[in-house]
């Protein structure tokens, strides 16, 4: 976080004990002849505690000298630690724990658009051709497993250090082999009854119900908490490395600062000691140690905004609406659910409302929280919404459309996003308002694209929904590249830099030193 | 020149402690993560759940903010309770009054934007509770016709009513218990609201719940806005809960005679924010 207290200590120690290291370079000048070593180191000793040296003129120059030479190797220990920082802090959320988090999330998403797929096979019966048919139906379902497979190695990854995650993992894991007995029970049941579209047989529903139950109230929350954990690790990290290097960036310049005033204070003083203006190594050191500081606080600077951008406008904003479009789409099955299981149609139209809103909740005043009201809100609140303006809707989309400026890709996206929400939205209207006047085979046509573009509409939304995750992803990546570009070289350049800083004031200091030999 | 250099190293030091200090309070300083004692706000009036009797707390929200507190690590008795009423819930928090709230706090986007919610540690569902004897009502949908319970300042009424446009006739009662007192003299047909609440009052009534369940009720965990250090550790402890088996056995403790049926796997968080 902050640079370890133990810096304070050398960052102060060239005013505190200027002589010791100046006494020590002066050894081979000041001794040339041979001698009993520990009698000579005594003598030596005795000088040095005695004091008097200071007051000498090259005594003076060295330990001006060793002063510049320790604020000097302070400066280097410091800037090293805090790009070291931004190195992590990048690697962290650029690299790795951010897309595995990032990564987790398509485990909910997969396994909630398996339930999906199911429900919609249920929904179409022996009319294997409605929807995109019973084929591909499956074939999706399919390809979910794999992804949730696949995403549930990520995670199980993250959480090789977290106990309580990897039970976690573990647990959706083992439920998803009991989910899958339970689809193959109720696929199994549904092609022995071979019924019409929209007409379930009560025990056809019954197994759905054990696996959906099995679904929605045990594994999407834990698919759903384990994206929300791990994403808490990385905003820990993203606060702490953040801080690191801010902190980090405020002692390169005061250290940067302390340099300089040494090199300034020891010129004044070769000026007025010698009558020389100038000299021209210290002044050429001088230069080069304000060039390195004010470099390495823009570097600092610029990463702290880099790995801000990445996380705010990049991960934040990519997890959200991963989890919008998620929640979306297990939505868009609580219709299918709503239509293919009559018995709990209130509680699916609920959670199809209880999700919409957590998507976009528009402000309904006083109006009932339902469906209806919802419809109108929507349209009303969207309908009269423009980027930059003010925003009256909450929920995910609420987020998104207060956090963008008037124009540039992400508005465009948003609005189109939003526009093709309403859309689905109108959709939904229309279908329930078919089964509500008790024409359910013309609900399910509407829901199954039959007679409606409602599946094409849904496609529409999701693509929009992914252009805009997309244009987040861009300033991600843009962020992070931007990051690892500017650290580019700064693993060699300080020491090199410090060093040829230290040759410089050396050699500005040895010729006035040699004036007293 | 040594008064030069001298100044030079004061302002130096002065100025390095300023950034350390800067460096340790800059870091979210209003967090229940690192609280040595903690003031809890709880109801005093919902039986199982938030109940006062004889100057101490008890129910499930009590045991579930002191398992909690217990994983923030602070013990039992460093934690004090205070009756946190619905309406001042979101002031206690912004004030200070409260660190946490466990008080049958719904979740909803309209208090997100003022208070950071752990949890939920419990969804539950609006139900519908009648006289053992009424077999004639299933589901919210039989309510048709039928005497409602209206207390005064809740809003589950309205559910039924307003929201599922069922023509039940709302009969005002105080209180939820002054409603089960109606209930069981006749002068009411069900009353509807949150399952947790209607099991607290359900034991030993005679009465009984339809266990068809119509909405979710969030129960989140109140924290200032803005704890989101907090907020995670509570969700932390939530999980660590359930998988332990304290939440099971706390639901167990407190509903298990009423009738209703519990939900033992650990809810979707909410993410903090």
């Amino acid at each position: 976080m902050t640079p370890p207290p133990g810096q304070l200590a050398p960052a102060t120690r060239p005013s505190a004990k200027p002589a010791q290291p100046g006494a020590d370079q002066s050894a081979p000048l000041v001794t040339g002849i041979s001698g009993n070593v520990a009698e000579r180191r005594e003598g030596r000793l005795a000088t040095f505690v005695r004091g008097r040296w200071i007051h000498t003129i090259p005594g003076r120059i060295r330990a001006y000298t060793a002063a510049i030479l320790a604020a000097l190797a302070v400066l280097l220990t410091v800037l090293t630690v805090a790009v070291g920082n931004a190195r992590d802090s990048v690697q962290t959320i650029g690299h790795d724990a951010g897309p595995q988090v990032v990564a987790t999330g398509t485990l909910y998403f997969a396994l909630s658009d398996m339930d999906a797929q199911v429900s919609n096979i249920l929904l179409m019966g022996r009319d294997h051709d409605l929807g995109i048919g019973y084929d591909a139906t499956l074939r999706v379902y399919e390809r979910r497993r794999a992804e949730a497979g696949a995403a549930a190695v990520q995670a199980a990854q993250l959480a090789s250090r977290d106990a309580d995650l990897r039970t976690t993992v573990q647990q959706v894991l083992q439920g998803l082999g009991r989910y899958e007995e339970l689809v193959g029970r109720a696929l199994l049941l549904d092609q022995q009854a071979d019924h019409p579209a929209g007409r379930l047989p009560g025990q056809v529903v019954d197994a759905y119900r054990q696996a959906t139950d099995l679904m929605r109230l045990e594994l999407l929350p834990k698919a759903y908490n384990i994206t929300l954990d791990s994403g808490a690790n990385v905003r820990q990290a993203y606060e702490t490395k953040r801080s690191a290097v801010l902190s980090g960036r405020a002692w390169v310049a005061v250290t940067g600062a302390l340099v300089l005033l040494l090199m300034i204070a020891a010129q004044v003083y070769l000026a007025r000691t010698f009558r020389r203006v100038l000299n021209p190594a210290m002044v050429l050191a001088t230069v080069a140690a304000a060039v390195l500081a004010a470099v390495g606080t823009g570097l600092l600077t610029a990463q702290a905004g880099h790995i801000r951008t990445a996380k705010q406008d990049g991960f934040d904003s990519i997890l959200a609406l991963s989890r919008a479009r998620a929640i979306s789409h297990s939505a868009f099955a609580d219709e299918s659910r709503y239509l293919l299981d009559p018995g709990r149609a209130d509680t699916y139209e609920q959670t199809y409302l209880d999700k919409s809103l957590s998507v976009l909740y528009p402000d309904l005043g006083t109006r009932p929280v339902v469906l209806e009201n919802y419809y109108t809100g929507l349209d009303e609140q969207v309908g009269a919404y423009t980027p930059g303006g003010p925003v009256r809707f909450l929920g995910f989309f609420g987020d998104e459309a207060r956090g963008i400026g008037r124009g540039g890709p992400e508005a465009d996206a948003l609005v189109r996003t939003l526009r093709s929400y309403r859309t689905v939205l109108d959709n939904d209207r229309r279908m329930r308002a078919l089964a509500a006047g008790n024409d359910r085979p013309g609900a399910v046509d509407l829901r199954m694209g039959k007679s409606s573009s409602a599946l094409r509409d849904f496609d529409a939304y999701d693509a929009a929904l992914r252009g805009l995750t997309g244009v987040h992803q861009d300033v991600f990546d843009q962020a992070i590249d931007d990051a690892d570009g500017g650290l580019r070289g700064w693993s060699a350049l300080p020491p090199i830099a410090a060093a040829a800083i230290a040759l410089l004031v050396l050699a500005g200091v040895r010729p006035r030193l040699a004036e007293f030999r | 020149m040594r008064a030069t250099r001298t100044a030079a190293a004061v302002g130096v030091l002065t100025v390095l402690a300023g950034t350390s200090a800067c460096g340790l309070d800059g870091s979210e300083p209003h967090t229940v993560a690192r609280k040595h004692s903690l003031v809890i706000g709880v109801k005093e009036d919902q039986p199982m759940l938030g109940f006062k009797r004889g100057g101490t707390y008890e129910g499930f929200d009590v045991d579930v903010a002191l398992y909690v507190a217990g994983r923030l690590g602070v013990p039992r008795d460093r934690v004090r309770f205070r009756t946190t009423n619905s309406s001042v819930r979101e002031s206690a928090l912004a004030s200070g009054a409260v660190d946490m709230i466990f008080a049958t706090y719904s979740i909803t986007a309209k208090r997100k934007t003022q208070v950071t919610f752990g949890g939920p540690y419990y969804v539950a569902h609006q139900d519908t509770l009648v006289r053992a004897d009424a077999t004639s009502i299933g589901n919210v949908r039989d309510l048709k016709g039928k005497r409602i319970c209206e207390v005064t300042g809740s809003n589950s009424w309205r559910r039924v009513v307003e929201e599922r446009r069922i023509a039940a006739r709302p009969v005002t009662a105080p209180t939820y218990g002054a409603c089960m007192d109606d209930l069981a003299a006749g002068k009411l047909d069900a009353v509807s609201t949150d399952d947790l609440i209607l099991a607290g009052f359900a034991a030993g009534r005679g009465v009984r719940i339809v266990n068809a369940p119509f909405t979710d009720e969030k129960y989140g965990v109140g924290l200032k806005k803005g704890d989101l250090e907090g907020c995670e550790l509570v969700n932390r402890a939530i999980t660590r809960m359930y998988q332990d088996g304290t939440a099971a056995r706390l639901l167990d403790k407190w509903f298990g005679k009423s009738g209703l049926k519990l939900t033992t796997s650990v809810p979707q968080f909410e993410g903090c924010s």
